[in-house]
């Protein structure tokens, strides 16, 4: 049974923090190599909308402001892991924050350091290209009033539970992690399926060394775009696993929401509404009896 | 609103008691003859924490069998539902076997509990197809913080909510969404002959009232209650009786769902009430 419920916490976690990138060598090349070509092309693309951002629209969606927007204050120091090209990270900024990004892509730190010189951020805001599980060497002991995750985040990765390490080794005590991500049970769907369809096709138990690898079809924020000859690995991960690995890294669970709305279109067909994406119902307005959204907020406990 | 349904569902439950008592699902002979009703999950996860003297509160208890099993364990029970013939039975049972020195038995809907049940447990137990009968898991989460001791524990197996989401016409190559995971309090009704212990049985009242709930919505509310979350399990299986054409039971008595081994059907969930 144990091998079956990810996520128990069990000995060999401290250990497990160390040792080898477990994410493999192509892997790696290969999601690096998307993430650069993803960087060039979601500068301008519509999904971003780059240019608002430049004339100070923030690029956060409502619930995040909703959920972690009262944690963040002028001074707040946050940590934005897997932050692309810090758009959402800069948009903490703008609201008082002290920011690091974190990213592993070469070309979205260089876009984000360059936006943050043109919104005027520089002062607040650092960007650091690195490899989340390489986050350390960098990050060194620096500790954080927030680490924020958001949208897309870990299917790229393999291992929760180093990540999650990672997560409550930058919080200082009494410190606020907060994730919007996309849910694991969306994950599950088949991406490809008619209008309206909703199937099972992808794997909801996580499987580190089973990864999904599928050739790139342009962009969640460019459909059209060229990506030919791009490759993504991704890994699945459940809740279990999820609330499991932060648990065991020590920290305590506050709030958990679920929504029907998705930051991304996860199919052609959604419904775009106000930067949100809806499964349609097919009378012209918003399903709202699937989960597509969860967040999570946790504390890390101060004794 | 709320007790129109759940008149409903009490004449539902309180007519399946009898044939309940005789069905091969809950094996009472068995039990009788000293077999313990829990599943591996419960024993293996909440077990530890069950020793002699051990207060313990079940939840929608229905008539019993769990409750006493815990009792035999050791533990001092109470145990909660909302159907008198329910509640009955499992004083009967509790009589013939012995042990009503360790085991109480109070009929109320989980709502109202509070009016006429004292006392504080060291555990809050409750399992298998429960909570499809509440349509309001912010009170339901009230109740369980409430009758908790600081430093007690919240248990509960249950079937997973993606377990109620498939069309009943899947098939392994095609395992297609058919019920809403979130129902916003509005529950869905059911007309049928048989139950899932009884599926060849011809009720009268057929009717009853169902409401899925999401994971973070059974979660949340009990967090905000001051419970601390312990774990979260996923389990691919159930271990019995979701009469769903596309689940199939194998030989390790767990049912899956046909071709997708991997898809989760159950999970378990352990809090720990702040001291």
């Amino acid at each position: 049974m144990s091998d079956e419920s990810a996520g128990a916490a069990g000995p060999g976690r401290a250990e497990a923090a160390a040792g080898p990138d477990p994410i493999p060598a192509e892997a790696r090349a290969a999601n690096l190599k998307l993430w650069n070509a993803w960087s060039r092309i979601h500068e301008h693309a519509p999904g971003y909308n780059t240019a608002g951002f430049l004339n100070g629209e923030t690029s956060l969606k409502p619930v995040e402001l909703e959920e972690l927007g009262p944690f963040v204050h002028e001074g707040t120091t946050l940590l934005h892991l897997q932050c692309h090209f810090g758009l959402d990270t800069l948009s903490w900024a703008r609201l008082g924050a002290d920011v690091v990004g974190l990213d592993l892509s070469d070309e979205a730190v260089s876009l984000a350091r360059r936006l943050a010189g043109e919104a005027g951020l520089s002062a607040r805001a650092e960007f650091v290209c690195s490899d989340l599980y390489d986050a350390d060497a960098h990050l060194g002991d620096r500790l954080f009033d927030v680490v924020f995750v958001n949208w897309g985040a870990i299917e790229w990765l393999p291992d929760l539970e180093r990540w999650a390490a990672i997560v409550a080794r930058h919080l200082r005590p009494g410190g606020t992690f907060y994730m919007a991500e996309i849910h694991p049970f969306a994950q599950t769907l088949d991406d490809a399926a008619a209008e309206g369809e909703l199937r099972v096709r992808y794997r909801y138990f996580p499987a580190p060394d089973e990864p999904d690898i599928d050739a790139v079809d342009g962009s969640y924020a460019d459909r059209d775009a060229d990506t030919t000859g791009l490759v993504a690995y991704c890994w699945s991960h459940s809740f279990a696993e999820i609330l499991g690995a932060l648990t065991g890294a020590g920290l305590r669970l506050e709030q958990f929401h679920e929504f029907p709305f998705a930051p991304a279109p996860l199919w052609e067909w959604t419904l775009e509404e106000d930067h949100l994406f809806w499964l349609p119902d097919g009378t012209g307005g918003r399903r709202k009896d699937q989960p597509l959204t969860f967040t999570l907020r946790a504390i890390k406990p101060a004794t | 609103m709320l007790d129109d349904y759940l008149k409903a569902n009490l004449a539902s439950w309180d007519e399946a008691v009898g044939a309940h008592l005789d069905s091969q699902l809950y094996a009472v002979a068995g039990f009788k003859a000293g077999k313990t009703s829990l599943h591996q999950i419960e024993i293996d996860e909440l077990g530890p924490l069950v020793g002699e003297g051990t207060t313990l509160l079940h939840l929608q208890c229905h008539f019993g069998l769990d409750t006493l099993s815990w009792a035999r364990q050791g533990a001092t029970v109470t145990g909660v539902d909302f159907s008198g013939e329910g509640i009955a039975a499992a004083r009967s049972l509790a009589e013939e076997l012995g042990l009503t020195q360790r085991a109480t038995f109070v009929q109320s809907d989980v709502y109202h509990l509070r009016k006429v049940l004292d006392g504080r447990f060291d555990v809050v137990f409750t399992s298998w197809g429960v909570l499809l009968w509440l349509g309001d898991l912010a009170r339901w989460a009230q109740v369980v913080a409430h009758f908790l001791k600081p430093g007690g524990v919240f248990y509960i197996a249950e079937f997973h909510p993606y377990a109620f989401l498939l069309a009943d016409d899947s098939t392994p190559d095609s395992l297609r969404i058919g019920y809403p995971y979130f129902m916003y309090g509005a529950p869905q009704r059911f007309d049928e002959p048989g139950d899932y212990a009884e599926p060849d049985a011809r009720f009268e009242h057929t009717v009853t009232y169902e409401w899925s709930h999401g994971l973070a919505e059974i979660v949340d509310p009990l967090l905000r209650n001051g419970l601390r979350l312990d774990f979260l399990h996923e389990f691919p299986y159930t271990l019995e009786g979701l009469p769903f054409p596309f689940l199939e039971m194998g030989a390790d008595g767990h049912q899956r769902v046909k071709g997708r081994p991997d898809f989760p059907l159950s999970f378990s969930l352990k809090m720990t009430k702040e001291g």
